[in-house]
């Protein structure tokens, strides 16, 4: 009996001894971090982990007898916007994390709730990680005119067009080279591309004319940028509902639906399906971003191979900004930086901010910038190896000049919804344009309240 | 001890595990909801003041309510009567009159859908009616000369109330199955020897015998429809536009894809006194009380 007891013991003193163990050799500081699991960016958290390992090699050669570790909490949320309801529900019940990624249309909810720390002077402090920073999107991370989070990525969004089409039709290698100069200068207009498409369309080259997403984005926000729809009323802060803009705009869309460019379900296809569509020739463009190349555009993906090469690429596939809506207008390109921030109520906050500062760095974010096809937040990567050699950053970077924004709202995610079920109604026959403008005046004066104003 | 006090600790012991139970997630969660509906409750869970805002946009401000409450109607109605008792009825009609393997294969087969994970039974189903060439429907229209078919978008009800019905078929083709079994043989002996063709003794035998199995099923799945939207939400997310939105659906994205979880809260509370509503009409119409009575012969 004696000796069963004596093993017992002897086990439950090596358990404690293990698990005390750590805490002899020195104090662990665990970071716990939230980011939404997303195939198109694992280094978001990674970067992080990454970085604890450079942290942790200069705290050992301090002799301070601390170590952190990352604790990275991935979120299955199905986009940014379904991440942040449920990263903020966390931080209302006292779960919110040291840090974590959001998009930026999401930082004014954030700072209005005390989720986001205020690092503008944190930013003017450390130079040696945010000097180089491309200065515009340092705008995408304020609220309330200062700088609550730190651009994390950035990206390029265009209309990908099929060339092959356009010489099926019996349009010259002059024409189709031509096209996105003509567009970056405004003598292309939107409805010169709608027109395009259905003679692509009408001549049996393509099923499709023109496909976008099929749920509530950015995309058709950089579309209705191209008719001059702001979205934020500079003067007052609030969300604006400019009718005689999107009413243009969809009226754009609505022609496309009725004239055979855009199906009319497009809001009921899958993704696979539009991609699919767009990889095996059956559509001649599609509304997107440059990760999609490695994502299924280059080489293997649905159904067809396409050269991995940038000639081979650009003999058969071309980019343009969304066109402008009248001639000699300004075409756009929207940017939708993913961002970090700080919870400042963490008592970790300032070592949080510090490991932002450190994944700020060239050699952290190419390697994000590189691996997930979204474009640079330094200016210096452009000169790394690694970016230099991914062709179709270079080329996406050319297009930034062109970027816009999705506003910084905290109440912009709703507004956002509203907008797609707008733009849905049109699409599918549902609503007229001005039915559409009704609906949202009306749907968005009661959600917003004070926080939203009509235009027109 | 006395015996009151045993009769006391007897009550406690046996009923108050239930009771506790019942009101930790029944009476509770209606509690809590009643309380957030008249809050100003958001995105960040934080409450700064009582109000009856949400309540009168629910009776007067809000312009879907009427396209939602039509879409539940339809939705509920239609998947009911024609699916979860009129299929329902039908497939256990003809399973028990097939040898017993045969019908309890084609039983088995319509219980498939009952088994998979709610997710992958929508997929099939956004693949059956996907509008491209890909979709299964279309391959199977494209083989007979038709053009593609657009059911999402052309009768997305249509969609809804089949991927529901086909899936809730099977519950009461169980009940109904077991309750046909039950009746006694020698009541369609004597409907044969008096010269009853099939459907005569289905429409004088049959039904009258498994009556109140007619109206549980009835009852039980109605309540169920009202508050179901997990096939809809994944395949048509109530669209397009808000063709497909029923009321719970349209709660669960006020609250949780909004983010406006006071309004939620309210157009739940609104479900919870339907259901009763219902609940109590239906109880009435198929006079269930008669149902749950006590036997009044006692057979020992």
């Amino acid at each position: 009996m004696r000796r069963p007891m004596m093993a017992v013991l002897a086990t439950a003193l090596c358990g404690i001894g293990l698990a005390l163990a750590p805490a002899a050799r020195g104090e662990e500081i665990v970071l716990k971090m939230w980011a939404r699991a997303d195939r198109s960016g694992p280094l978001r958290a990674g970067n992080v982990v990454e970085a604890a390992h450079a942290v942790n090699a200069w705290l050992a050669a301090a002799k301070t007898g601390k170590t952190v570790k990352v604790e990275v909490f991935e979120s299955p949320a199905a986009g940014f916007d379904a991440d942040a309801l449920e990263l903020l529900k966390a931080c209302a019940v006292g779960r919110c994390p040291d840090l974590f990624v959001a998009s930026h249309t999401w930082i004014g909810e954030f700072a209005r709730s005390g989720y986001a720390m205020d690092l503008e002077d944190f930013v003017a402090r450390h130079p040696w990680a945010f000097s180089d920073v491309i200065p515009v999107f340092w705008e995408a991370t304020k609220y309330r005119g200062r700088i609550h989070a730190i651009p994390q990525d950035s990206e390029s969004r265009m209309i990908f067009y099929n060339k092959d089409h356009l010489r099926k039709i019996g349009k010259d290698e002059a024409f189709i080279e031509s096209l996105p100069a003509k567009v970056a200068s405004g003598e292309f207009t939107a409805w010169d591309f709608s027109k395009l498409a259905q003679e692509v369309v009408q001549k049996g080259a393509a099923q499709f004319g023109l496909l976008h997403r099929p749920n509530v984005g950015p995309d058709y926000i950089m579309t209705f940028a191209a008719f001059g729809v702001r979205l934020l009323d500079d003067g007052t802060g609030k969300l604006a509902l400019p009718k005689k803009e999107l009413g243009a705009a969809l009226s754009w869309i609505e022609w496309n639906a009725k004239n055979g460019v855009t199906p009319r379900n497009n809001t009921q296809m899958s993704w696979d399906e539009i991609q699919t569509a767009f990889k095996q020739e059956k559509a001649f463009a599609y509304h997107h971003g440059v990760w999609t190349l490695p994502e299924f555009q280059l080489g293997d993906a649905k159904g067809a191979t396409w050269p991995k090469d940038r000639d081979g690429y650009f003999k058969k596939i071309g980019w343009i900004l969304m066109p402008a809506a009248e001639r000699g207008g300004k075409p756009t390109n929207l940017s939708h930086p993913i961002v970090y921030v700080i919870n400042p109520k963490s008592p970790n906050a300032d070592l949080a901010a510090l490991f932002v500062a450190q994944v700020t760095l060239p050699y952290y974010n190419t390697k994000h910038a590189v691996s997930s096809a979204h474009t640079a937040i330094l200016n210096g990567q452009a000169s790394m190896p690694a970016y230099r050699d991914t062709w179709y950053l270079q080329e996406a970077t050319k297009l930034l000049p062109w970027s816009t924004f999705q506003p910084a709202h905290p109440d912009f995610a709703r507004y956002n919804q509203l907008l797609y079920k707008a733009l849905q109604g049109v699409e599918t026959g549902r609503l007229s344009v001005p039915q559409a403008l009704e609906f949202l005046e009306e749907e968005a004066s009661r959600e917003l309240k004070d926080q939203f104003l009509v235009i027109g | 001890m006395t015996a009151a006090t045993r009769s006391r600790l007897d009550r406690l012991v046996f009923l108050g595990p239930a009771t506790a139970l019942l009101m930790l997630f029944y009476v509770l969660p209606v509690i809590v909801d009643v309380a957030i509906a008249f809050t100003d409750m958001g995105r960040n869970l934080e409450v700064t003041r009582v109000t009856t805002e949400n309540v009168a946009r629910i009776f007067g401000g809000d312009r879907r309510l009427a396209q939602v409450l039509t879409n539940t109607l339809v939705y509920v109605v239609c998947t009911l009567t024609l699916f979860n008792v009129g299929y329902a009825l039908l497939l256990a009609l003809t399973t028990t009159a097939l040898p017993d393997r045969a019908g309890a294969f084609f039983r088995s087969v319509w219980l498939l859908p009952r088994m998979s994970p709610s997710v992958v039974y929508a997929l099939l189903w956004t693949w059956v009616v996907a509008p491209t060439e890909y979709g299964l429907l279309n391959q199977i229209v494209a083989g007979i000369g038709m053009p593609p078919l657009d059911l999402k978008s052309d009768a997305p009800m249509l969609v809804v109330v089949l991927a529901n019905g086909f899936i809730g078929a099977s519950f009461g083709m169980i009940i109904f199955t077991s309750a046909i079994r039950s009746i006694p043989q020698h009541l369609f002996y004597a409907a044969r020897a008096d010269g009853a063709n099939g459907l005569q003794i289905v429409r004088h035998v049959t039904l009258p015998q498994i009556r109140w199995h007619l109206s549980f099923v009835t009852l039980y799945q109605a309540l169920s429809l009202l508050v179901s939207f997990e096939y809809i939400w994944l395949i048509t997310d109530g669209g397009p536009f808000y063709d497909t939105t029923v009321w719970a659906l349209y709660v669960y994205q006020r609250a949780f894809t909004s983010g406006q979880y006071a309004y939620g809260a309210a157009l739940a509370l609104v479900l919870v006194a339907a259901g009763i509503v219902a609940a109590l009409v239906l109880w009435r119409f198929f006079d269930m009380r008669a149902l749950l009575q006590r036997p009044r012969i006692e057979v020992s």
